[in-house]
């Protein structure tokens, strides 16, 4: 056996695991460490035939003001400044091209920019979740998508990086929700 | 001849040695000429082992789907890993083996691991709420698998990479992709599964299945990048299309005329799937382009295409594998490719050129129709039967778009018919004429 194909081996295998570790790493660094973000939100339910049935999250504010100045195209990647509101729910306050120096922010794409709007797309947008739970999840949406408390994306955001942590009914998570629901 | 002959007659000799019909001398002198090479794998073990791990990686993917949410993640995760770690030991377990392995477990050992790296990255990207768009995924899946074609030798993550490159193409052809995220890519996707075949001069021969998936691959990508360079240079205004058209045209012509070495020449029509398909299409193009509704479009393309940097690109292609083709005396396929380049010389006439491109069109249709049967009657390589063919179909094209009666299109084309069979017969005869000396 020659030792070429080996080592090829050998780093192949480091980096059919290194492409998924990477992931983790920074997904995890992301849930332990970044901020609890909430985002008011909208939800289908949809399926992926590799990942199972999941839940369409779209933030239910899809643009954004451009600053004077700023010319972005579609594409475009920039840096969204969210604050929090006095309902605790979070919006994206400003766009810029390069990281804010303070406050919670994350990187999203720009769908199109129009005189001085642009549309935004968030970098999360799937809730996978368990096959059995799934018609009852999409029940509850459909009951609780259009009421006044609406569902709530809880995000953690750290470094612009933001990882879709739970989504919310009144404060109360979804799948605790769900699974009461069930028996 | 291919591996099953080959397995065939290897079968019947010992009986016809103990018959007598063949001398000891003989029949050695026949095993060693049609020896079978038990490191390849057979098709029906290459199916046989590749469904098996086809159904074990598509049972994972489908138990991850169901979504274990009753667990930690750190206890999703194992079970993201774990299948991964174990077919990656079962590889190292074949590939330590070496020869000692059958062909079939070794094709088994490299696809379940190519199946089981996907099903990892679903995982984590499922346990993660991970977005990401399929063409995303599907890239990093080829890449990470890539490397298990040049050291497996597998056919099947062969097949599986190539459908994969070709599905990605055809996705990125749409958006706002850079070159490097476009289609564009793709030859040099292609290129690498070049380490499958050790060495400058491609010793590992290919099975037929994987010059048909090959072949097919390529055309899917090379036909998505040539769309997507036209839609990003005309800054993707419509009315464009036709401009991508003659540019799968030349695609085509640059597939025929694709090198072979002398003793791939010889080899019978099913192991070139390459000048078949692209024969099909270049003489489908030309029959359409003889209508004379097509002159003006056609035109138009051709005149538009010179402004995109992809047709140089094609074309500078195409005239070093036609040199290629010259020293090599491929003159049927060099007739058959010379469709593409037509419509250019239309272009010389000028203003007049649409109303001149279906009239030249059809003569060079003509004079390929005409060159095929006279190659063949010259003791050349030709092709006797589809240049007979080709002037029906260009005859019965004329018919449709004349103003003659029903009556007299009738008569012609049973006229066309009988001497079209009686073609056909004079060459089955020929054909059996030759036979007989040698015989």
């Amino acid at each position: 056996m020659k030792a070429l194909p080996l080592v090829i081996f050998a780093i192949v295998a480091l980096a059919q695991w290194a492409a998924p570790l990477s992931q983790i790493w920074t997904h995890e660094q992301t849930l332990t460490q970044g901020t609890l973000i909430k985002l008011k939100c909208s939800a289908p339910d949809p399926y992926d035939p590799l990942r199972g049935r999941y839940l369409a999250v779209r933030p239910e504010q899809r643009e954004a003001s451009v600053p004077a100045g700023l010319k972005l195209e579609s594409g475009t990647r920039v840096y969204a400044t969210l604050t929090s509101g006095a309902d605790g729910l979070a919006t994206i306050s400003s766009l810029s091209l390069t990281p804010p120096t303070s406050g919670d922010y994350i990187r999203v794409n720009v769908g199109y920019a129009y005189e001085s709007k642009a549309t935004i797309e968030w970098p999360f947008e799937r809730f996978y979740i368990n096959e059995k739970l799934a018609p009852e999840a999409d029940e509850w949406f459909a009951e609780n998508i259009r009421t006044s408390k609406g569902i709530i994306a809880e995000v953690r955001v750290l470094n612009g990086r933001a990882v879709l942590a739970d989504l919310s009914l009144d404060g109360r998570s979804f799948r605790e929700i769900l699974k009461e629901r069930v028996k | 001849m291919n591996t099953s002959h080959h397995r065939w007659l290897l079968e019947q000799l010992p009986k016809w040695e103990s018959e007598g019909l063949l001398t000891t001398d003989a029949a050695r002198t026949l095993r060693e000429r049609h020896a079978v090479d038990a490191s390849q794998p057979g098709a029906a073990q290459i199916i046989m082992g590749s469904l098996g791990a086809l159904l074990i990686g598509t049972g994972l993917i489908t138990i991850i789907g169901f979504n274990w949410d009753d667990f930690s993640r750190p206890v999703r995760l194992v079970f993201a890993f774990l299948p991964l770690l174990l077919s990656q030991l079962f590889s190292l377990r074949v590939m330590l083996r070496g020869d000692a392995t059958a062909a079939w477990v070794r094709e088994t050992a490299a696809l379940l691991q190519a199946l089981c790296t996907g099903a990892c990255i679903a995982l984590v990207s499922q346990i993660y709420n991970l977005g990401g768009e399929w063409p995303d995924f599907l890239f990093w899946w080829c890449l990470l698998s890539l490397p298990l074609v040049w050291v497996m030798k597998s056919s099947s993550v062969a097949i599986f990479y190539l459908i994969g490159i070709a599905e990605w193409s055809i996705h990125q052809v749409w958006g706002h992709q850079p070159w490097h995220a476009s289609p564009m890519i793709y030859p040099l996707l292609l290129l690498g599964l070049f380490p499958f075949w050790p060495g400058w001069k491609l010793d590992r021969p290919l099975s037929i299945t994987l010059r048909w998936v090959m072949t097919i691959s390529a055309i899917c990508g090379l036909c998505a990048a040539a769309h997507h360079a036209t839609r990003m240079h005309f800054a993707e205004s419509w009315g464009h299309f036709e401009v991508t058209l003659w540019q799968w045209v030349l695609t085509s012509a640059m597939l025929a005329l694709f090198p072979l070495s002398s003793s791939a020449l010889d080899a019978t029509s099913r192991h070139k799937p390459q000048v078949i398909l692209g024969f099909l299409h270049l003489l489908q193009f030309g029959v359409v382009a003889t209508f004379l509704d097509m002159g003006q479009e056609l035109a138009k393309a051709v005149r538009e295409a010179w402004q995109v940097p992809w047709t140089w690109v094609l074309i500078a292609v195409i005239a070093a594998f036609a040199v290629h083709a010259i020293f090599r005396r491929r003159w049927a396929v060099l007739s058959v490719a010379s469709i593409a380049i037509t419509p250019v010389l239309a272009l010389v006439m000028g203003e007049t050129a649409q109303a001149v491109l279906p009239w030249l069109m059809t003569l060079h249709l003509s004079l390929i129709g005409i060159t095929l049967i006279v190659l063949e009657f010259t003791g050349r390589r030709g092709a006797p039967r589809l240049g007979a063919a080709l002037l029906c179909v260009l005859i019965i094209a004329r018919m449709f778009e004349s103003e003659l009666s029903l009556l007299t299109k009738g008569l012609a084309f049973i006229v066309i018919g009988v001497a079209f069979l009686a073609f056909n017969i004079c060459m089955s005869r020929l054909a059996r004429q030759k036979q007989l000396p040698q015989s």
